[in-house]
């Protein structure tokens, strides 16, 4: 099964950090990204980078920001294989922003219910 | 430039969903199912979309905290918002306004939204 794991933290965070607290923290990153169970996975740009699109009857209407305005922000996330929701849990718990953030494990939809 | 699109639907209508019965929700799926086709077969040629995750129902959700040591999981999804996230497109294009085309055409777009978000190339 596939899980996406969305990491939710407070953008303003990592520009307080020190330049060895960045490069710790992005080695992490870097070595979850060649985890076995890792099967993709993105970092965002801020949401000041973000662009909301919504269509109602034939317009086309596009806001500047996030869908929602939220303390913590989705800054990326990763897609894990695992065997259930608990081991990507125990994947999730591993990624940085677990510790001042929040992450938030989502099964990938299966039609029938059906395990790949 | 690659663009992550993350798909909202309406929190009225995810719980709409989760009182249906299997054999509701099979059928209005199958409403949904030729939107997305069309979507596939019109834009899957032009090389526009990347990989694309449906995620199951945000009452499916943990959220998983570690503070001090300890790892915190949680039922249900991290925030409970008007719109929530029910999936994730990537989608390469020349800019952000051939983004926000390809964004308009998502099935999403007509009754909750789609936000794109430039994705960081390492």
């Amino acid at each position: 099964m596939q899980y996406l794991a969305l990491i939710y933290g407070e953008e303003a965070r990592w520009a307080n950090l020190s330049p060895e607290q960045r490069e710790s923290e992005m080695s992490e990153y870097m070595a979850l990204s060649q985890a076995t169970v890792t099967r993709g996975g993105n970092e965002l740009d801020s949401t000041a980078t973000a662009t909301t699109v919504r269509v109602r009857g034939d317009e086309t209407l596009v806001t500047d920001g996030p869908f929602a305005e939220l303390k913590e922000s989705l800054g990326g996330y990763y897609v894990f294989e695992c065997d259930s929701i608990e081991e990507a849990c125990t994947w999730a718990a591993k990624i940085p922003a677990a510790r001042h953030g929040s992450i938030e494990v989502r099964p990938v939809y299966v039609d029938g219910g059906e395990t790949s | 430039m690659k663009y992550a699109a993350l798909l909202t639907n309406n929190a009225d209508a995810v719980a709409a969903w989760e009182r249906m019965t299997p054999e509701e929700a099979a059928a209005a799926r199958a409403l949904e199912v030729p939107k997305w086709e069309a979507l596939f077969n019109e834009l899957g040629p032009t090389g526009a979309l990347g990989s694309g995750f449906e995620l199951d129902s945000p009452n499916t959700a943990k959220t998983v905290r570690v503070r001090d040591g300890e790892t915190i999981v949680t039922d249900g999804p991290f925030a409970e918002t008007k719109e929530q996230i029910g999936g994730l497109m990537e989608i390469e294009a020349e800019d952000l306004d051939a983004a926000i085309t390809i964004a308009a055409q998502i099935p999403v777009a007509f009754t909750a939204s789609v936000e794109l978000r430039p994705v960081i190339e390492h």
